[in-house]
């Protein structure tokens, strides 16, 4: 039955993605109504597939034995984020229905996310290491054309290639240790791997889990390579929706927690994730406490949070990690579907514009203000629970270094959402805008992700027990729902962390009073509007590039004899190192 | 001296890479190109048969042989039908003329 669900999970996605795109752009209701259908039931395939968690493989496609046999385990860790990919999923492609109608090539838009959703489930379900680079791809690349859909727009055309240039290297950084990995073990199953990571020697084994530290760095936008990110909100609003909440970014954040029983005693490792986790987490809610776009605070906010979770694995607290990855996954999906409804009726983005739309779209504004609860941490909603765990977990087992500056990041969290909600929302029209409450379609997208927000919680002790008895190489401590959430409530931290959000919360509402603070802060704030200097990196890079190139555009002759005579040299080169090296 | 059959087929599979790739190396009439291709495939099935034989996986390198020749008859067709289409365009067949492709 098992594997029965898991090829549906992967081919309902995909078998509708070949149907949106085999049905031609002339009968776009059509093409909606089969993306919609597809979508559903892949999820409800992912829900069923939950009793039957196990670690034992599920489905085995065997390949000949040239590259180990494509094997996928649905596990409780794998199950749960699957679930994520493909609900969240089918409610970013319910919402497109109202925000994408009328839009050209909606073929292209609708076979594209089907693909995307379908790329991520396998991901994580599948324990080949080979083929979880090849969805790890699939991912990237659905994620690039996604991005630039509007072709006819160069900003969202740059902001596609800067995704796929910069998690590329994350590509790299995978197929490194998935390499190294096979080499030595001599084959691709990363069950057998994570039981014993000591077949691979000391140093070696330090090489590949840097890798892949790199890998989900560039994937998860953490710290160096958070860039891309906000440069991706060129793209439609549910794909940004689908790739903060749902696929994309999840996967790096996945990477780190399948592979940290491996990788915990490497020196360095886990203080190196806390490390990329923290300066993230602060640089990110700096940069959103400055910025003025919609989209790019909540982007901004995205790479923030996943600052948390990275921080949580280096710490040790895998559960609480992937427990916020599920948390944020449906708070940030209801923001963005909320600021897509506002973008939508508005028809601009830059928040200084906005100001008084609460008004004019109560249920709008209603949801965004529980997404923002969720997201500033605020008690009962998803978000306060998991946050907590995760700063628990980073008390006990982390630094405590890192400990005080992901407390101010929650207070700053606090900041700049009721900042971003003031600016949208509350207060006096800035400009004439006229906005609209969402339309029916996005309601049924919004309203299961408002109630979810007040409730996911309850899934932790599900969550638990079944990473407990599937995943035995993490540990986990609580197993029922009451022992998660008591554990949140008995702690003192928990109050000194209210007590900082609160701070958050009234340094907005005293900023008048607070204009001698802000001003000397004016530095930090006018570097985080310049992204602390990385995007002049960016650029440098690329001119080098270019450079480069331009130099070694001679070797290419264009002329056949010469290329021949270089493949032939080249050929001799290798047999004279083999000879050679014996 | 006698040569085995192995050795007589090795030699065979030397001098067609051999050839194949000399004339790749100096020739610029397309269709000799081709012919060159060709030339060289052929020296690769050899060898594919050749390393079954002696690895006693004979079915192994017939199949990989096999492939070889669909592929190398793909080249072939597009490359010959290529070559009707530059003939037709820019009127030479000269390999080198054809790097004005460029940009």
């Amino acid at each position: 039955m098992a594997n029965f669900l898991i090829l549906l999970i992967l081919g309902l996605p995909w078998l509708g993605a070949l149907l949106v795109w085999w049905v031609s752009d002339k009968r776009s209701k059509a093409q909606t109504v089969l993306a919609v259908l597809f979508s559903v039931l892949a999820g409800a395939a992912s829900l069923m597939l939950i009793p039957f968690a196990s670690e034992s493989v599920a489905l085995n496609i065997p390949l000949g034995g040239a590259f180990g046999d494509f094997t996928f385990v649905a596990d409780g860790l794998g199950v749960y984020l699957a679930v994520i990919a493909t609900i969240i999923g089918s409610l970013a492609v319910i919402f497109s229905v109202d925000y994408m109608r009328g839009e050209a090539q909606l073929g292209r838009y609708y076979a594209l996310v089907l693909f995307f959703i379908g790329g991520m489930a396998g991901l994580v379900l599948t324990s080949n290491l080979l083929l979880m680079f090849v969805f790890w791809e699939i991912t990237a690349l659905c994620s690039y054309a996604l991005i630039s859909f509007h072709s006819d727009d160069p900003k969202a055309v740059y902001g596609g290639i800067k995704a796929l240039i910069v998690t590329q290297f994350g590509g790299i950084g995978l197929l490194a240790g998935a390499l190294l990995i096979y080499s030595y073990s001599d084959n691709y199953d990363l069950q057998a791997f994570i039981a014993n990571p000591q077949i691979l020697p000391p140093s070696v084994l330090a090489v590949a889990a840097f890798g892949f530290l790199v890998a989900a760095a560039a994937k998860s936008a953490q710290f160096p390579f958070q860039t891309w990110l906000p440069d991706a909100m060129e793209a439609p609003t549910p794909i940004s929706a689908l790739i903060h909440a749902a696929t994309m970014v999840n996967a790096g954040v996945y990477l780190l927690a399948r592979f940290y029983p491996a990788f915990e005693n490497v020196p360095g490792w886990r203080e190196a994730v806390v490390v990329v986790g923290v300066v993230t987490a602060l640089m990110a809610a700096l940069m959103a406490l400055v910025s003025n776009d919609l989209k790019r605070v909540l982007a901004y906010s995205t790479v923030s949070q996943l600052g948390y979770m990275v921080y949580a694995i280096g710490a040790g607290g895998v559960f609480a990690s992937q427990f916020h990855l599920m948390s944020h996954s449906v708070f940030k999906a209801l923001l963005f579907l909320a600021a897509g409804a506002v973008i939508h009726s508005v028809g601009t983005r830059d928040m200084r514009q906005m100001g008084g739309l609460g008004v004019q779209m109560p249920l709008v504004r209603t949801v965004f203000a529980i997404g923002a609860l969720a997201l500033a941490g605020i008690p009962i909603l998803n978000g306060f629970w998991s946050k907590e765990l995760i700063l628990e977990a980073g008390y006990t087992h982390g630094p405590l270094w890192a400990w005080i500056v992901m407390v101010v990041c929650a207070g700053l969290t606090a900041l700049y959402t009721f900042r971003c909600f003031w600016l949208v929302f509350a207060g006096k029209p800035r400009s004439s805008l006229n906005g609209h409450d969402a339309g029916t379609a996005m309601k049924v997208a919004l309203i299961p992700l408002a109630v979810g927000a007040f409730l996911t919680e309850l899934l932790a002790g599900p969550f638990a027990h079944l990473m407990k008895s599937t995943v035995p190489s993490i540990e986990i401590e609580a197993e029922t729902t009451l022992l998660v959430l008591g554990e949140v409530v008995t702690t003192p931290l928990t109050l000194v962390v209210l007590a900082v959000v609160a701070l958050g919360l009234a340094a907005w509402w005293w900023r008048e009073k607070l204009a001698g603070l802000s001003s000397a802060l004016a530095e930090v704030g006018r570097a985080a509007a310049d992204s602390f200097g990385f995007e002049v990196v960016n650029r440098g890079i690329v001119i080098g590039t270019n450079w480069l190139a331009e130099k070694l555009r001679h070797t290419q002759t264009g002329l056949l004899n010469w290329n021949i005579l270089g493949i032939a040299a080249g050929f001799l080169l290798v047999l004279i190192i083999l000879v050679i090296g014996g | 001296m006698t040569l085995s059959l192995v050795s007589l087929v090795f030699i065979a599979v030397i001098g067609l890479l051999a050839i194949g790739l000399y004339a790749l190396l100096v020739v610029r009439h397309l269709i000799k190109v081709v012919v060159a291709l060709q030339i060289l495939a052929k020296g690769a099935i050899l060898g594919f048969i050749l390393a079954g034989r002696i690895n006693g996986q004979i079915g192994l390198g017939e199949s990989l042989a096999l492939t070889i020749i669909i592929v190398d008859t793909i080249v072939a067709v597009i490359g010959l039908s290529l070559a009707v289409q530059i003939r037709h365009h820019m009127g030479t067949l000269d390999v080198n003329a054809l790097t004005r492709l460029r940009r």
